[in-house]
């Protein structure tokens, strides 16, 4: 048993720390590469950081009409990023026409609330996204898989 | 680094394929002198747009670096087309 393990157990015998208090302690010192992000979250530094965003559609047509459709495209992350800056730079009177038109398509997005400050956390989230859709008609079936590596 | 090579590659139903290899570095070679000569008109209608011209210059930069390692395949039936940038 370590010194800091040790430490925190013998804290929460003397009752000057609750269980749960000890348990948050004990993995973090478990977790000795993790750092705090500024909101709080603590996030793995061991973690590889995905450098793609990868899309895959598998359209099946069995009616035997169209027939398979494969799609892969793969995007670098950094190009997400530089897009994020880029959506930044556009100016006020852009963004509040390009946000309207938006809503009107049924997308409600306001461009105006991305900003280069969000980029890593925006980019970082996508670390975790996975969408899996499967579609299945009478005589298609449509796989969609997005996912970061 | 910024894309040097841009390769199409084209299938048809034949599996005939077509594959065609883009020189993109020569490409950046006739580019850039035009960007420098363009460079005071781009600088005017940045200050006119209320884009900041050196985050714009870099914005544009990122996103040519970025393009690196791009790829996008489309296949149907035997057919099919693919675009990666190297």
């Amino acid at each position: 048993m370590s010194e800091h393990r040790r430490q925190i157990l013998q804290m929460l015998a003397d009752g000057k720390i609750s269980a749960d208090e000890a348990e948050r302690l004990i993995s973090a010192i478990e977790q000795p590469t993790s750092s705090t992000s500024p909101d709080g979250t603590s996030t793995s530094a061991g973690k590889a950081r995905p450098k793609y965003l990868r899309v895959l559609v598998d359209s099946e047509d069995d009616g035997g009409h169209e027939g398979p459709t494969k799609v892969n495209v793969r995007v670098p992350m950094q190009l997400l990023r530089a897009g994020v800056r880029l959506a930044g730079l556009i100016p006020a009177p852009a963004l509040s026409r390009a946000n309207s038109a938006m809503q009107e398509q049924g997308i409600p997005i306001d461009l105006s609330q991305i900003k280069p400050e969000n980029l890593e956390e925006l980019v970082e989230h996508l670390n975790d996204l996975t969408v899996d859709v499967d579609q299945k008609d009478a005589n298609t079936k449509v796989k969609v898989r997005v996912f970061c590596e | 680094m910024i894309p040097f090579v841009a390769v199409v590659s084209l299938r048809n139903q034949e599996s005939r394929t077509f594959r065609l290899w883009i020189p993109l570095f020569l490409i950046w070679l006739i580019v850039l002198p035009v960007a420098i000569l363009l460079s005071p008109f781009i600088f005017l209608a940045c200050l006119i747009c209320r884009v900041n011209p050196l985050q714009g210059v870099a914005v544009m930069c990122q996103i040519l670096t970025a393009l690196t390692d791009t790829e996008l395949e489309i296949d149907h039936r035997s057919a099919g087309m693919s675009f990666h940038i190297f």
